[in-house]
């Protein structure tokens, strides 16, 4: 029964690793891109100017003595190609504003890792106010705890924290400035949690992008606490890649496969 | 039966045939390999563990290992090359052969044509061709990392006899042979700039000393508004006319009050406090926009932050992940171990003795960094070790060796380096590097059984260094060295002041001393044969009488000939003579660089007070087995015979010695 439950994990552990995670998603994103873009696309029209397209090259082959001709086909194959990208334009939206935001929850999780236990980690505070800049103090909770004096540097408005993580957990840090507290959460370990490395005042396309924490209050002294969580690589034959890269090859190679399958234009 | 069915089974036959045939091979590789799989061979191969120390320890309790590896096996004194020093004595082991087969006869050698000085083991070239496009050049090919020891290393005849073997950073392998085995390696193998390894000190003291010393450079920088902002020195860009270092920028904010500093480089920062190291820290070194980039690792260290701003930044060493050069075999190797140890110092000789001699580290720090490198040799030996199951296993520790240079002073009351106060702090740093040897020795043990011979030697041992010699300046003084009209001999440049028509002989290296031949040297005036035996004779005879003023002491106490010390193809190609020094004796930094220090005697009150390359009788290895040995004074040369005879292999012809355990 031991060795059921073990392998079980082992096999749960399998299916919940970055790599496969990758695989999974580039499969459904591979196949619901080529779906979408079939639906919302004018397939006859993109067949059509795909089929001009390749008879205007076919020309400029044939026809290579012939420079009139080649030279009227290589403005066709301009025109050709500025048509086709106009008919890919909608539908790519429909594809790519979706796997941008995907993406971007992704990455949360898989862009990258706690800090590892015991292991050194930065937290930057950037300041706005030279009160807040020099009254800054820093509240840990009992498994966190600081490894050198802050390092605080005027030029920049910023005052740097190293910290160590002692267990496994997800933690906050508070930091109090000019009279306000505010909180920012520390992942220590290996579990594939949300990471936020960034948590920000305004800044909303930012926060869109890069934070996974509710704003700072908009009369806080802190602009900014970031942590330097280690990227987290993805190994392949022996090459470690950001998952982005894995995720877009795949996808594409997902895509085009599915494609011929359903006989989709793109 | 159609015809497609019967190409169908022809195919399905000649598959047959192969996977009999490839079953077959296999099962003869593996018959081979079971049969050679009845001998294991574990070799410790410890740089200058010293005889008489090792003795003294045991004695005391300290070495428990070692005594009972001792008295249950046999522990011999190990006579080492000629002369003992490192490079020479691991090829000596590696080989078989002495310098006169392998080649190589010192640390540095020199083009006898331009006196330009080399390093002996290997030699790293730029591509021969390149085209020039104004400031910038492009190489038109590749360049080579060539090495220069000759021979057969007993790794490669293993190979051929299909014994598995393991082999971690032996010296005198850069760049390391071609090998079925895994091998990393050892001393010889330079630092990203090509060096023994150069240290950076940046500084904002006014006082320092700025610009190249030996082993490093020291960098004046300003602290401005609590930063520093300057320049990581990196290799030298051949990409670039006249090759100026290529530099990556970083930036240091110092902590307005507080002993603690925030340092950036590149897309990475981290937080030291005053008197703490940081770990490994890559950086990359744009040499040329997007196709030409080395990577390299360091290591920070913050000396102190108020009143003054002082940074120690360790050698660039090749990134083991992304090697720059050849470091191991198979090539993955490097990256594959830095992936289960962590990154790990590449560069030959790990422990920064010129920092300490520069007194840009202090002890207690040198100390820490020695501690580092061990402790990586540690984590490689832990993850490396449970995997051998079969053949050769050959392990290096350089502690001993390096430590014993620098920390002798501390335990003998005698040198002029000696401190009181420091030798009650740290006198017994040396004993402690011991006790670790000792503790891998009892990691070891447990697995030698009666199929596994162990081996646990050195290449030698250790003296005390207090007193210099100053061979170029005796040679000068007794007329066999004539310096130009109006020159002071304190030239940087090797020999630059030499009136090489009027100079019979000069000294070269640690024991080398050369004669000044015709046809050989550029404006060689001595005539091979008679005319050169005579004038080394005259010159032994009367180095041979040199007494210390101070003491009495003979200085020298043996001189060898090449041509009675060396055999082989390239006997004659290094010094002419070894000069072997009285313990207590070494050359002088100068002397062995070229130059002409005013004194011919004078204390040596350099950091660097223990050392072994004087008279190779007085400074001889160990060798310990859980065998009998039977060899009563074995040598060095005798170890790679050794090794093949374990494994019942002959050994070559070019090999000088015999197994210890079976000599005739």
């Amino acid at each position: 029964m031991g060795r059921v439950v073990a392998i079980a994990g082992f096999n749960l552990s399998l299916l919940t690793s970055p790599l496969a995670i990758v695989i999974v998603l580039s499969l459904v994103v591979g196949l619901l891109m080529v779906v979408v873009f079939g639906h919302t696309s004018d397939q006859k029209a993109i067949g059509i100017a795909k089929d001009q397209l390749k008879a205007h090259l076919l020309a400029v082959r044939l026809y290579r003595d012939q420079i009139p001709v080649v030279m009227g086909s290589y403005g066709k194959i301009l025109r050709g190609t500025g048509r086709y990208l106009k008919l890919a334009f909608k539908p790519l939206l429909y594809v790519i504003i979706p796997i941008i935001l995907l993406m971007v929850q992704v990455d949360r999780y898989l862009g990258q890792t706690p800090i590892p236990t015991n292991a050194p980690f930065l937290l930057t505070v950037h300041t706005t106010s030279s009160d807040g800049f020099n009254n800054a103090t820093l509240d840990l909770p009992p498994e966190i705890t600081m490894t050198a004096p802050a390092v605080h540097i005027p030029a920049e408005n910023e005052i740097v924290w190293r910290l160590a993580g002692a267990r496994d957990g997800k933690y906050e840090v508070k930091i109090a400035a000019a009279g306000q507290s505010v909180a920012k959460a520390v992942c220590v370990g290996t579990n594939l949690v949300r990471i936020s490395t960034v948590r920000l005042r305004g800044h909303f396309w930012e926060r869109m992008f890069s934070s996974a924490e509710p704003a700072l209050p908009d009369d806080s002294p802190i602009e900014s606490i970031s942590i330097n969580y280690p990227d987290r690589n993805i190994e392949i034959a022996g090459y470690g890649m950001n998952w982005i890269w894995l995720f877009f090859i795949l996808s594409m190679i997902v895509g085009f496969i599915f494609k011929e399958l359903l006989g989709i234009q793109i | 039966m159609t015809a497609s069915f019967r190409k169908c089974l022809r195919v399905v036959c000649l598959l047959a045939l192969c996977g009999a045939g490839l079953s077959l091979l296999v099962s003869c590789h593996r018959a081979r390999g079971g049969a050679l799989q009845s001998r294991r061979l574990i070799i410790l191969g410890i740089d200058g563990l010293d005889p008489d120390l090792l003795t003294k320890f045991m004695a005391e309790g300290k070495m428990p290992n070692f005594a009972r590896l001792a008295e249950q096996g046999a522990f011999r004194r190990l006579t080492t090359s000629i002369p003992p020093q490192s490079p020479v004595a691991w090829s000596d082991l590696i080989t078989g052969m002495n310098a006169g087969g392998h080649g190589i006869f010192d640390f540095i050698h020199r083009d006898p044509k331009n006196f330009q000085l080399y390093f002996s083991t290997s030699k790293v070239e730029g591509p021969k061709h390149s085209l020039h496009i104004g400031s910038w050049v492009i190489p038109l090919g590749s360049g080579s990392a060539e090495q220069l020891r000759h021979g057969k290393a007993f790794w490669e005849i293993l190979d051929e006899h299909g014994v598995p073997n393991y082999v971690y950073r032996i010296p005198a392998n850069f760049p390391p042979i071609a090998a079925k085995g895994k091998t990393l390696s050892g001393m010889g193998t330079p630092d990203l700039r090509g060096t023994y390894g150069t240290f950076t000190f940046y500084t904002d003291d006014p006082t320092a000393a700025v610009g190249a010393v030996e082993g490093g450079e020291v960098v004046q920088v300003e602290v401005k508004n609590n930063r520093v902002a300057t320049n990581l020195i990196g290799p030298d860009n051949t990409f670039r006319k006249n090759s100026p270092p290529a530099t990556e920028p970083f930036t240091v904010d110092v902590d307005p009050l507080e002993p603690v500093a925030r340092i950036g480089l590149q897309d990475r920062q981290f937080v030291l406090k005053e008197g703490e190291w940081s770990g490994w820290v890559p950086v990359e070194f744009q040499l040329m926009p997007v196709i030409g980039n080395v990577k390299g690792i360091c290591r920070f260290y913050l000396k102190q932050t108020h009143p003054r701003f002082q940074l120690y930044v360790s050698p660039i060493n090749i990134d083991p992940e992304n090697p720059a050069l050849p470091i191991s075999t198979p090539s993955s190797y490097a990256s594959d171990l830095a992936k289960q140890i962590g990154e790990f110092h590449t560069q030959g000789i790990a422990e920064d003795t010129k920092a300490l001699t520069a007194g840009v580290l202090d002890d207690k720090e040198f100390l820490e960094q020695s501690h580092t490198v061990l402790a990586e040799h540690r984590r490689a030996f832990d993850v490396e070790f449970p995997k051998f199951n079969d053949g050769l296993f050959f392990f290096y520790f350089s502690s001993l060796d390096l430590n014993a240079h620098m920390m002798w002073r501390l335990t003998d009351p005698q040198s002029p380096a000696y401190d009181a106060a420091l030798a009650a702090q740290y006198g017994s740093s040396l004993e402690e590097f011991y006790q670790q040897i000792d503790q891998v020795l009892g990691e070891v043990m447990p697995k030698v059984d009666d199929n596994t011979t162990l081996l646990v030697l050195s290449d030698h041992g250790f003296a005390p260094y207090r007193r210099s010699f100053n061979l170029n300046t005796w040679l000068l003084n007794n007329g066999y060295i004539t310096r130009k009209e109006g020159t002071s001999g304190d030239s940087n440049e090797p020999f630059s002041d030499v009136d090489w028509s009027r100079t019979r002989a000069y000294g070269l290296g640690l024991n080398g001393l050369y004669l000044n031949i015709r046809g050989r040297e550029r404006e060689g005036v001595v005539e091979s044969g008679a005319q050169a035996d005579a004038l080394l004779r005259e010159i032994r005879q009367k180095l041979l009488e040199v007494r210390d003023p101070k003491g009495g002491a003979q200085v020298i106490t043996r001189i060898d000939f090449a041509s009675d010390a060396y055999q082989g193809p390239y006997a004659r190609s290094g010094p002419d003579a070894l000069v072997g020094y009285n313990r207590g004796y070494r050359a002088g930094w100068k002397t062995i660089l070229g130059a002409f220090p005013a004194d011919v005697l004078e204390d040596n009150t350099n950091a660097w007070s223990g050392d072994h390359c004087i008279d190779f009788t007085k400074v001889p290895g160990v060798l310990l087995s859980n065998r009998k040995i039977a060899a009563q004074a074995p040598v060095l040369t005798d170890i790679a015979p050794t090794i093949l005879s374990e494994f019942g292999i002959a050994k070559t012809k070019d090999m000088m010695g015999q197994s210890v355990f079976h000599p005739r």
